[in-house]
């Protein structure tokens, strides 16, 4: 697909000359504490550990889209949304992660897909704790949920992201399913008479 | 020989234990501890502690051999950066079996260059798994491990090495 | 591309009586656990800046509705840097070269491994500067500058909170890492760059670590 071949290209190009990099250890760890924290504070209700990672994506998602617009320099607006799917993941999960989730699993009206993860850089080296119902409940990666919704938004377009599989709950991948519920730009504000 | 392997946390709490014996020389990898061994086993590994304490600060290899000796019992130590120690408790069996190669085999001789070498690559092995546990954001230091991955991981080494 | 179902392993099919903790973990289907992954791997692998700021910046921002005040926001900060500390000295302890692969012993050695291997580790470079305290009433003390500390170069404190260092994360893990190698002390940071005219480094940040009373002790028992 053209606009696939070409957001790898602006991908691979970005994060090659244009992107500040940093060890993958600290971004790691730092999530990892994260997440252990929440835990803690919620006394592991994951249920609750969940909403609260997708609430600090979603707070990211809002502030993230500038600086992705002003790497990719893509002042253009995706047509569709198998456009926009083709730049998450290969312009903006490269340039923030350097990962490209493959696409797939689309329906049939192109408002659906789903995100596969082969490298996930903040679930290194984690294992969930063994009490029976962090592997049912917790979805650690959530905050990419809230990420996604976040920044989608502020480009006009209502999402819906959830994860439906995780190899850290002893599933054998990483699936992200997005759906986009609607287009924004319906919501002009009234002009004044 | 059948050994006692104990992890020891910074507040001389157990992390992990684990009995095995040799599979070296033809030996079936079960631990031999006569039953009221077993219970000494703990009390003795601890007792040495302190002896560890003594040589840490003398030199800053991990790997500080063997640290002390109760009886027919040998314990060789390894401590980690963060003060985690790896204890090995070694108790030779009595052979029922004379062996040609009894006599220079690993089980047969706690204290020699080579089992110290064995012993050294089994810590060494344990260390990166250990490595691997702590890595993990959900483990905070000082608890116990019961991942019988890692359990497995811990014998695994055990048998390739002693 | 087939879809993949969340493949459960056979454990999972059972009852829901059965879920306990004693039943542990379930693994993917290929059985990879963190214990078949490389320690190795990642070790030079890098993200964006970006992602480490926003997260960053998610985990202040949370911290600062959970506290009273900026001292107790510092102390969490620190608080959740600590066991980061603790798990890099033994993971870049275990990565070093076999030679090289010693324990702190002294003072010294251990500042050396957090000023260069630990701070190369996380920043791509050394720290700047490594001073002992110069007055006489307090030789425990020893300071760490950062010219240009990473986690606050994207961070813009509010007027009201001006003096919140959020370097205190850094300051957590510098504490994690003595405290681990059998130095207990205190870290604390402290910005020193600000106010003045024409100042080379508005964000320098001094990193004061204070060792407890045993440390100095042992220090003087050992000899050096």
């Amino acid at each position: 697909m053209a606009s696939a071949s070409k957001a790898a290209r602006i991908g691979e190009e970005v994060w090659k000359s244009r992107v500040d990099k940093v060890n993958a250890e600290l971004v790691t760890l730092t999530y990892g504490t994260i997440v252990a924290q929440l835990c803690k504070d919620y006394e592991s209700d994951y249920v609750e550990v969940n909403k609260q990672l997708e609430k600090m994506g979603y707070n990211i998602g809002l502030r993230l889209i500038e600086d992705y617009l002003a790497k990719s320099n893509t002042m253009r607006r995706c047509t569709n949304f198998k456009e926009t799917a083709d730049m998450i993941s290969k312009v903006g999960f490269k340039i923030f992660l350097n990962i490209t989730p493959t696409i797939t699993n689309w329906t049939s009206d192109s408002k659906q897909f789903s995100l596969i993860f082969d490298e996930n850089p903040l679930a290194d080296f984690v294992e969930l704790p063994d009490d029976g119902r962090a592997q049912d409940e917790l979805w650690y990666s959530n905050i990419f949920c809230g990420v996604l919704r976040g920044a989608l938004e502020m480009a006009q377009m209502q999402v819906e992201a959830h994860f439906i599989s995780d190899i850290l709950r002893g599933n054998d991948s990483t699936e992200m399913r997005i759906t986009l519920i609607r287009y924004i730009d319906d919501e002009m504000p009234m002009e004044d008479d | 020989m059948s050994y006692y392997f104990a992890i020891i946390g910074t507040s001389d709490n157990p992390i992990f234990e684990y009995e095995f014996g040799t599979a070296k020389a033809g030996g079936d990898g079960v631990p031999r501890f006569p039953e009221q061994a077993r219970h000494m086993n703990q009390f003795i590994v601890n007792a040495s502690l302190d002896n560890v304490e003594d040589v840490q600060w003398g030199g800053g290899q991990m790997y500080l051999k063997k640290i002390d000796r109760y009886y027919n019992n040998y314990i060789s130590a390894f401590i980690t950066g963060s003060n985690t120690k790896f204890l090995l408790l070694h108790h030779p069996t009595t052979p029922s079996t004379t062996s040609t190669r009894a006599s220079t085999s690993i089980p047969a001789n706690p204290t020699s260059p080579q089992t110290e070498e064995a012993i050294k690559q089994f810590f060494v092995e344990v260390y990166e798994n250990w490595l691997k546990t702590v890595m993990n954001p959900f483990y905070t230091q000082g608890m116990r491990i019961d991942s019988p991955v890692f359990r497995g991981r811990v014998a695994a080494a055990g048998r390739k090495y002693l | 591309m087939a879809s993949s179902q969340p493949i459960k392993s056979p454990m999972g099919s059972q009852s829901q009586n059965q879920r306990s903790s004693q039943q542990g973990l379930k693994y993917p289907s290929n059985g990879k656990t963190i214990y078949h992954r490389p320690l190795n791997r990642s070790r030079t692998q890098e993200l964006s800046q970006a992602s480490f700021a926003y997260l960053f910046g998610e985990m202040v921002s949370y911290a600062q509705k959970r506290v009273t005040g900026i001292q107790d926001l510092e102390k969490r900060l620190n608080n959740q840097g600590h066991p980061i500390g603790l798990k890099l000295l033994d993971l870049l302890l275990y990565r070093e070269p076999a030679r090289s692969q010693t324990r702190p012993l002294h003072i010294i050695a251990l500042l050396q491994f957090i000023t260069t291997t630990l701070w190369r580790h996380l920043f791509s470079r050394p720290a700047d500067a490594l001073e002992k305290s110069s007055n006489p009433d307090t030789p425990e003390e020893y300071m760490i500058s950062d010219n240009e500390p990473l986690v606050n170069q994207y961070i813009s404190v509010p007027k009201e909170m001006n003096q919140l260092n959020c370097a205190a994360y850094v300051a957590g893990i510098v504490e994690g890492c003595c405290d681990g190698a059998g130095f207990p002390a205190k870290v604390t940071a402290h910005s020193v760059g600000k106010g003045e005219e024409g100042e080379l480094w508005p964000g320098k940040t001094v990193f004061l670590v204070k060792f407890q009373d045993e440390v100095v002790e042992r220090e003087a028992f050992l000899g050096r």
